[in-house]
């Protein structure tokens, strides 16, 4: 029994302790508070429904309370006399004298005064109703409202009888580790809706407590301890989430659909080739690595031979015919020494002797056309009889007809002709010249007039027929290609290019 | 003329309730017209100290005690507080009219004759309190202060500086304390 009453006395003890050594520290923070801001001597306030005045010790005195007296009156009543306390602050380093008024009269002016061995030392005039020092709200509590954004905060008034309409409150706010706050000011309402806050995001809290200036008029309360509260999430319907997510799906299947299905467009269009002229001239960039010139001399002879398509800028000038050719004696001497296809080239030359050909023939190879030449020149008979078309120059000049009156006339005719297309080359009747070499007209049937650049000798060519002598001219512009003309094989019917 | 007989017997009837007052006036409450008044009575204090003769004749006015001991408040009988407050209303109306008429200053004169319209207010209040002894009665000028409750001032600062503690102080609590006024709040 004994131990059970001293463990009660001692649990009593300590609580009782506890509320005054918060008492205190609430005295004492608000000595030190109005320590630096009040400034008349005698600083007073009203903490509870008691009013304290204090002051401040300037000089370290043995026995100060013995030397101090303060005495206050109200309504020109008698003075009275309260008892004089000190209190060191440790915080500040300095001792303070204060007397706590019993009974402490409101709405009623009091003077008071300060004394120090009978000599006045400071007085004041106050109400106490004006300088009430609250405490602290109590009871501080911040829940989410559940909506985005917002936090509800309440809290409960200080304890005071008569002045809980008389109150107005300071909430300040900030997001936990963050120096900037913001603060609401609220009237006699204990509650509070913050608004406007980030979503799931942590706040502090703190409140403070004043009284409104009306009926009472004070200074601001200390603030609370901080209480933390956490916003709700941002506010999303899962339904219209799963919605986006389906969707965004099925758009991703349709694209890659769409893609699969013409990647090749698609890919063409976005990274078309770049286009190569390898297959316009083969051989030049995988043999020869890109030496056109290389090139041109290993593949100078293949060109001749072939329908290669050159564009020339100029212009296709027509090739007049004047008279067809006949070449069918002096040519028979020479069939013997052709190729096989000589001779049916040679045949198809003798059935047209009737008339003029139509068309062009295929012109020979240029083997052949070699073949030829030599064939001719080797004959010398053959040269003196026959008149050689000397092909060094561009154009040929056919002329129809078998004796030397025709030639005469063509060499007339055609000397305008040769003069103006005359080139350096061999020289033979006339002026005219040829480039690649020449050729003679095995047969002197008759003779060649037309632009054609052949020289023919002054011979009499034995008429054989009508024969044409035609010519494959392929004028590049850059170099002359084109094919000496065959004896057996004569016949212009129509423009030579 | 039948219905003329009949609306004439219904106007009658409401008169004579009117007259029995069957419907009891509705406290009032709000502090909030207590504080307005007590604004105004705090300007009248600030338009006395910028006028010239603002003090005007030094006079003696008897002026309610306005001294609240809280702990002696918690114990107190609301009755008795409701009679010295309807008391020192009383004499604060017969002080403000006679200072009314020595101030010069229009100004400060409209603002003391409306702090006297408000403490004629603030009886019409008290008494939709219904509490029992307070009941609106304006002493004459010629009467003695009987109660002791009583002090001197002898300047109109100090009269106006009682006015303004008297409505803060012993008014506000007994409006806060009354019971009318408590079951309202619960």
């Amino acid at each position: 029994m004994t131990k059970m009453r001293s463990n009660r006395l001692k649990i009593v003890f300590m609580l009782c302790l506890a509320f005054v050594t918060t008492g205190g520290q609430h005295f004492e923070s608000k000595v030190a508070q109005l320590l630096q801001d009040e400034t008349e001597h005698i600083k007073c306030f009203v903490e509870g429904k008691d009013l304290t005045c204090f002051w401040e010790e300037e000089e370290e005195r043995n026995h100060i309370h013995d030397q101090y007296t303060f005495t206050y009156s109200y309504e020109k009543k008698n003075k009275m006399a309260c008892a004089v306390s000190s209190l060191y602050l440790l915080a500040s380093n300095k001792t303070i004298l204060f007397c706590k008024l019993p009974k402490t009269p409101f709405f009623t002016t009091l003077d008071v005064q300060v004394l120090r061995d009978g000599r006045m030392l400071y007085t004041r005039s106050l109400n106490a109703e004006n300088v009430l020092f609250l405490d602290p709200p109590r009871n501080l509590t911040v829940m989410s409202s559940g909506k985005e954004g917002q936090l509800n905060v309440s809290w409960l008034p200080p304890l005071l009888k008569y002045m809980d309409d008389s109150m107005i409150y300071e909430v300040r706010y900030a997001v936990d580790g963050s120096n900037m706050g913001k603060v609401e000011v609220i009237k006699v309402s204990t509650r509070l809706v913050l608004l406007g806050l980030q979503s799931n995001t942590r706040y502090k809290v703190w409140v403070r407590v004043k009284p409104d200036g009306v009926a009472y008029k004070g200074y601001w309360s200390a603030w609370t301890e901080p209480v933390f509260g956490v916003t709700p999430p941002s506010d999303v319907d899962p339904l219209i989430v799963l919605l986006v997510i389906f969707i965004g799906l099925i758009l991703c299947l349709l694209s890659l659909t769409v893609i699969l299905s013409h990647h090749k467009f698609l890919l063409k269009k976005l990274w078309p080739d770049i286009p190569t002229p390898e297959h316009k001239f083969p051989g030049l960039f995988t043999v020869y690595k890109g030496d056109f010139k290389e090139w041109m001399s290993h593949n100078n002879g293949s060109m001749w031979g072939r329908s290669v398509p050159v564009y020339t800028e100029e212009l296709p000038s027509p090739l007049e015919v004047l008279s067809e050719v006949s070449l069918t004696s002096h040519g028979t001497s020479q069939r013997e020494e052709r190729k096989p296809v000589e001779e049916d080239e040679e045949k198809e030359s003798e059935r047209s002797d009737s008339g003029l050909t139509d068309r062009w023939r295929d012109p020979p190879h240029a083997h052949w056309l070699m073949e030829q030449l030599r064939a001719l020149q080797e004959n010398p008979e053959s040269r003196s009889q026959s008149s050689l078309l000397q092909s060094h120059d561009t154009y040929v000049t056919l002329n129809q007809g078998d004796n030397e009156q025709q030639v005469d006339d063509v060499f007339e005719e055609t000397l305008p002709l040769q003069t103006l297309f005359t080139t350096a080359g061999t020289s033979s009747l006339g002026t005219s010249h040829s480039d690649l070499g020449s050729l003679q007209q095995s047969s002197g049937s008759g003779r060649l007039s037309s632009q054609s650049s052949f020289e023919y000798p002054n011979h009499t060519w034995p008429p054989k027929g009508p024969g044409y002598a035609y010519m494959a001219v392929a004028d590049s512009g850059v170099s002359m290609d084109y094919s000496p003309m065959s004896s057996s094989r004569i016949s212009c019917t129509g423009p030579i290019w | 003329m039948q219905t003329f007989f009949g609306l004439v017997s219904v106007l009658i009837v409401f008169v004579w309730l009117g007259g029995k007052q069957v419907f009891p006036l509705q406290p009032i409450c709000d502090l909030r017209v207590l504080d307005h008044f007590v604004r105004e009575a705090r300007d009248s204090v600030v338009i006395m100290r910028g006028s010239r003769g603002g003090c005007g004749a030094m006079k003696s006015y008897f002026v309610p005690l306005t001294s609240v001991d809280f702990a002696f408040w918690e114990h107190i009988d609301v009755q008795e507080l409701a009679v010295e407050v309807q008391t020192g209303l009383s004499l604060l109306v017969q002080a403000l009219s006679t200072a009314m008429k020595a101030v010069s200053n229009s100004r400060l004169a409209n603002a003391l004759d409306n702090n006297i319209s408000n403490i004629h207010s603030l009886s019409q209040i008290l008494h939709s309190l219904d509490l029992q002894h307070a009941r609106s009665t304006v002493l004459p000028d010629d009467s003695a202060p009987a109660s002791t409750q009583t002090q001197e001032v002898s300047s109109l600062p100090e009269l106006l500086q009682v006015q303004s503690s008297f409505l803060r102080g012993k008014v506000r609590l007994l409006l806060s304390a009354a019971p009318a006024c408590q079951r309202q709040n619960s």
